[in-house]
């Protein structure tokens, strides 16, 4: 196997197996993905950095410790990206700010850690909005459809795995950054329990919101993944002292009996467009068919997810930044600026009352999944397709109420995070004119296992990610 | 139980916020700061109907079926 289309186009667990084999190596992977990168980055711009030299040594590495027979499991000599706000040693991180210009860390953030423990070659650092919120506009183009919006904020990640310029990446979630840029892409993507990823070293957004997670073009490699970057950290204080299991083993154990809750009027609320919907369905019904149990559910507490969340949100992240603005706040993008600092205008007893009424929720929510003993509920992972680039603020033109993209995208994908628990996002289909859908499980604290297993189980029965974005780029 | 905020009045707060922004000198503009204050306006409301007995502890566990 030596044609590199052929190489850039295998998962992580088929490459994992070409690699033992012997059918390819690592630094074949790592050349054939920095030859991608440089066809696609003048269009798309992904990566905020690529150590190439950096990456192939690794790759030789990877390669000799193969033939000598350690095998550090199936990310070993895979080149995955990471989401230039996660700390490498050595390497350029700049959480697409000003701020942090030229900046190189002299520790790597525990997922990067994990990573290079696991043997992967770190292929680049991705593009993310400045400092991981939706104030800036960073030059990073969709691969599905260049005027489109590709996602954030790990939106690097997001479509360097879409065009085939990773096999794997990491991504950071506080409102969805993880669940919609892999919506937008055709890709899976996973925000699982608080705390079953270190956030060590990755800047924050809101300490008690932030979640690192997995994106692939695979469910199988998201649960490889997983595995390798999960697990408690002494230097992390919220994250959590709970074993990590195998994900892979069981998931393809099919979803008989599974029981999959769907509250259709928050989720599927009029603001969702019609081919989400249809998607959305179609999702629900091949579930069914599969031997799900679908059990229609009502949690009202849902609908005050959008405020809570950005109360918390709004406080952390001012309290995060005050400093740094009063010092250097001429280097922040004017919406970026704004965003961060609004929250120092709020009352103490307001972000206490947003954290009480997080624990209400979540109550709520525990008491849902266990009245209707759930495994999960299901969601589309957006309201609507990848809107034009120019229109993501705008009010949209068939909602009267004045809601925006963007407040389409919290609506669904604000109460995971608010709650902490898991939720992964996968390819549901697409739009009549190609651009691609998502839908979502959200589960138990600590089941990721399940959310895997019956997604695995839908892959199998539609294989929408094997669907690719167009390939002729203009170049230059 | 004693309620620990008097009730938000958007329009009042909105100035309110809008008049310690500008102390604080920040760059938040009044769009902002009127949906900034009807959010606080939901949040109030919430905490005076149904938050009296919850106190803001997130515990993650794994026993949501036992």
């Amino acid at each position: 196997m030596t044609d590199s289309g052929a190489l850039i186009d295998l998962s992580i667990s088929e490459a994992a197996a070409a690699l033992r084999r012997g059918a390819t190596t690592s630094v074949a992977l790592t050349q054939a993905t920095l030859a991608r990168i440089k066809e696609t980055e003048p269009t798309l711009q992904a990566y905020a950095t690529v150590p190439a030299e950096l990456a192939l040594a690794a790759a030789e590495r990877a390669d000799r410790e193969l033939a000598a027979g350690q095998d550090r499991g199936p990310l070993q000599g895979i080149p995955i990206a990471v989401k230039d706000n996660c700390y490498s040693k050595d390497i350029r991180t700049e959480v697409g700010s000003k701020v942090y210009a030229g900046f190189l860390p002299d520790y790597d953030a525990t997922v990067v850690a994990k990573l290079h423990a696991a043997g992967a070659v770190l292929i680049g650092k991705t593009v993310c909005h400045e400092f991981s919120c939706g104030g800036s506009d960073p030059p990073t183009r969709s691969p599905w459809d260049l005027s489109r919006f590709p996602g954030g904020s790990s939106i690097g990640s997001g479509v360097a795995l879409a065009a085939r310029s990773a096999f794997g990446a990491i991504g950071t979630d506080t409102g969805g950054s993880v669940r919609i840029p892999a919506s937008i892409n055709n890709l899976v993507g996973m925000k699982a329990t608080y705390g079953r990823v270190s956030a060590y070293g990755v800047v924050p957004l809101a300490w008690s919101l932030d979640h690192v997670g997995p994106m692939t073009r695979t469910v199988l490699d998201n649960a490889l993944m997983l595995r390798a970057i999960a697990g408690q950290d002494p230097q992390d204080v919220n994250s959590a002292r709970v074993a990590v299991p195998d994900f892979a083993a069981g998931i393809d154990g099919g979803t008989a009996g599974a029981r999959i809750g769907i509250d259709r009027g928050y989720f599927l609320y009029p603001g969702v467009v019609d081919s989400v919907r249809a998607a959305t369905d179609g999702v629900i019904e091949t579930l069914a068919a599969l031997g799900a149990d679908i059990v229609e559910v009502n949690l009202p507490e849902l609908a005050l997810t959008r405020e809570t969340l950005s109360t918390i949100r709004m406080v952390e992240s001012a309290s995060y930044h005050r400093r740094q603005i009063q010092e250097q706040g001429h280097l922040y993008s004017p919406g970026t600026r704004a965003t961060l600092e609004i929250g120092q205008v709020i009352p103490a007893t307001a972000y206490v009352a947003a954290l009480r009424a997080r624990e209400r929720f979540r109550t709520a929510m525990k008491a849902l999944f266990k009245r209707e003993t759930l495994d999960a509920l299901i969601t589309p992972t957006i309201p609507v397709l990848a809107p034009l680039r120019a229109d993501v603020w705008q009010p949209r033109a068939d909602m009267e109420n004045g809601e925006t993209p963007t407040d389409g995208f919290v609506h669904h994908v604000y109460p995971a995070n608010l709650s902490g628990q898991p939720a992964i996002s996968a390819p549901a289909g697409f739009s009549p004119d190609g651009l691609p859908i998502g839908y979502s499980l959200i589960g138990r604290p600590f089941d990721e296992a399940t959310l895997y297993r019956i997604a695995y189980a839908y892959e199998k029965s539609q294989n929408w990610n094997e669907r690719q974005p167009p390939q002729a780029y203009p170049t230059g | 139980m004693p309620r620990a905020n008097q009730a938000l009045d958007p329009d009042n707060d909105s100035e309110a916020l809008a008049e310690l922004a500008r102390r604080l000198r920040l760059t938040v503009t009044p769009e902002d700061l009127t949906a900034l204050a009807q959010q606080l306006q939901v949040i109030d409301e919430l905490e005076e109907k149904a938050l009296q007995d919850t106190a803001p502890i997130l515990r993650m566990d794994a026993d949501w079926h036992d």
